[in-house]
């Protein structure tokens, strides 16, 4: 088995400004929240009040960018669809076959199951989770914190709901469910053939991959180049 | 059968009560013709002409209704009014007064003067008018603002406020203006019942008054809507019930912080500029409610509401929530549990992975 190393263009830079942009965000937003709630403990953002501005900014910027990433993949690129919401045999086959990578496969030092593309960048189990998160948890936990920025406009509404203890409630523990994601999310990046492997491509955009011959998985994307050609570029 | 707590309640009352009408014959010392008793009848006299403009006049005219309900009108006009001409209302018949505020109020007086407000108003009567006066927790606290705002333009007030303080408007309908200029260090959450709004975009709160309350429960017990066992307290349950009743669905409780105790030397106390005093001291900051329920004579009165954290608990006061001191703390710890999920990962694979390293390194 002939293998050559070779990089293909896989974060585009809209999608890396948003997603470093997003990443800074919400630890921002993580940890100015944890001292709204506990002021007594955490005293990290300084006063009070630079908590709750800092807050209110990184909110709002998460939100901003949220919306620029939705336009982005859906009218841009339009690629939404086909990179965030898996098919129906990636939801039966793929899925499993990617759980079980995870957690044997990967563990005996079996390679992995899929590999990523420009148009096909998440697995079977990362669009599962990107799905959830992205279509649901990041919105719903935007809407509220708008919401959170609107009571007294809102407060009829609110009343309407159930109240503004409802909506304290659902953001905080939203924000406490992306938090979990967020781990979980910075981990997975670190298995890849080197533990920054992962994070590398979505500082520079090109990923480095182990390009097989005989694998019928590999890229063939017009952005693929040699290491070659890219070394001559740089 | 009484509980221990009402039976201590019950004792406390008419403790109070007693010790009040102990202390009225001091009151009679200061006009003997006053007293309590025949003040009604004196101060018809009086209101004869008084509560009528067409005889006073705007600037001599003082509202019955209103100045009936008040302690003043207990000891009486001539009780302040101290010298009353034989020939009064008649020419050069002019009535002179020698009592000031300050003879009844003196830890108030002597407050006051130490304050800056003393300087521009000197006069109690710059602020309150003692015809109309109510003590603080017989007033709708967000009322309470209007004696400020008689001089501070709301605008103003908003915009001053606007350039530090986050969600203003939020703050300014949700808490008086003497609760954090004063030097008051304890403060009492007081819950009113409030009408909901048909038109979602009127966000005005509208306090029910005691004629619709009356006509909800055909009763001029009203406070039966929220005290279900008439034992004139009202327990976190009975708040909870009040909110789940699909018959008050017309109805919400709203929340007002007001201090435990005004004062009048009117100091911005450096605690209340620092944001937690509130929004960090914990539940323990709104530990002391009251429910405030209106009375025939357009008047207040306060009832207990059960002490503890509960208060913050979710569907008790669903208008209200003090970031930082309403959480719950069985939320608290469901957040951190799903936190922990997200620690699986990282903790439980990356065990294995660094057990398995072996198997995955090159050849």
């Amino acid at each position: 088995m002939e293998s050559q190393s070779k990089y293909i263009y896989l974060q585009p830079t809209p999608v890396r400004i948003w997603h470093w942009l997003n990443a800074f965000g919400i630890v921002t937003l993580i940890i100015s929240g944890a001292q709204i709630r506990f002021p007594e403990y955490i005293t990290i953002c300084g006063s009070y009040r630079s908590a709750i501005l800092l807050h209110n900014t990184a909110g709002i910027v998460v939100a901003l960018s949220f919306s620029f990433w939705f336009f982005y993949y859906k009218w841009v690129s339009g690629a939404l669809t086909n990179i965030y919401v898996p098919k129906m045999d990636e939801l039966s086959n793929g899925l499993i076959k990617q759980v079980f990578y995870y957690f044997w496969g990967y563990f005996k030092g079996a390679s992995a199951p899929f590999h990523a593309t420009p148009d096909s960048k998440f697995n079977p189990m990362q669009k599962s989770a990107y799905l959830a998160i992205m279509f649901v948890i990041v919105p719903l936990v935007s809407l509220t914190g708008i919401m959170l920025l609107n009571i007294g406009p809102l407060r009829q509404i609110l009343l309407m709901i159930g109240g503004l203890q409802i909506l304290v409630i659902l953001h905080f523990l939203l924000a406490c469910v992306l938090g979990a994601f967020l781990l979980t999310h910075v981990y997975l990046a670190t298995l890849g053939s080197t533990p920054l492997a992962y994070f590398k491509p979505m500082w520079t955009g090109w990923e480095k991959v182990e390009h097989h011959h005989d694998d019928e998985h590999h890229a063939t994307d017009l952005h693929e180049i040699s290491a070659h050609s890219q070394v001559s570029k740089n | 059968m009484y509980s221990k707590n009402q039976l201590i309640r019950q004792t406390l009352t008419i403790s109070a009560v007693a010790v009040a009408f102990g202390f009225m014959p001091q009151l009679v010392k200061a006009d003997p013709g006053f007293s309590f008793g025949d003040s009604v009848a004196k101060n018809e006299d009086c209101l004869k002409c008084h509560n009528n403009k067409k005889i006073v006049g705007d600037n001599r005219l003082i509202n019955g209704k209103v100045f009936q309900h008040t302690t003043h009108a207990q000891i009486g006009c001539k009780t302040c009014h101290n010298s009353v001409p034989d020939n009064h209302p008649g020419s050069g018949g002019k009535v002179t007064m020698t009592t000031t505020c300050a003879d009844c109020h003196k830890d108030i007086s002597t407050e006051y003067s130490i304050s800056k407000h003393s300087i521009s108003v000197p006069n109690c009567s710059g602020c309150h008018n003692p015809h109309t006066a109510h003590k603080a927790g017989e007033v709708y606290a967000l009322e309470l603002n209007s004696t400020c705002t008689n001089c501070h333009n709301q605008m103003k007030i908003s915009a001053t406020h606007a350039q530090w303080l986050p969600q203003t408007d939020l703050h300014l309908g949700s808490i008086s203006c003497v609760t954090c200029h004063t030097k008051a260090e304890n403060f009492v959450m007081s819950v009113y019942i409030a009408r909901r709004n048909s038109n979602i975009s009127n966000n005005t709160p509208l306090i029910a008054d005691f004629e619709y309350l009356k006509n909800k429960t055909n009763s001029d017990d009203i406070h039966k809507l929220v005290d279900k066992n008439l034992d004139n307290y009202i327990s976190i349950e009975e708040l909870k019930a009040f909110n789940r009743n699909p018959s008050n669905k017309d109805l919400y409780l709203k929340a007002i912080l007001t201090p435990s105790k005004t004062t009048h030397a009117f100091q911005t106390s450096d605690k209340s500029l620092n944001c937690t005093l509130c929004h960090a001291s914990g539940p323990s900051a709104a530990q002391v409610s009251k429910l405030v329920l209106p009375k025939p004579d357009g008047t207040f009165r306060q009832m207990d509401i059960e002490k503890g954290d509960d208060i913050a608990s979710l569907n008790v006061i669903p208008d209200f929530y003090m970031m930082g001191s309403s959480r719950n703390s069985i939320l608290n710890i469901l957040g951190v549990a799903i936190l922990a999920g997200g620690l699986v990962m990282p903790v439980g694979h990356g065990f294995f992975r660094f057990l398995t390293r072996k198997n995955r390194k090159k050849e």
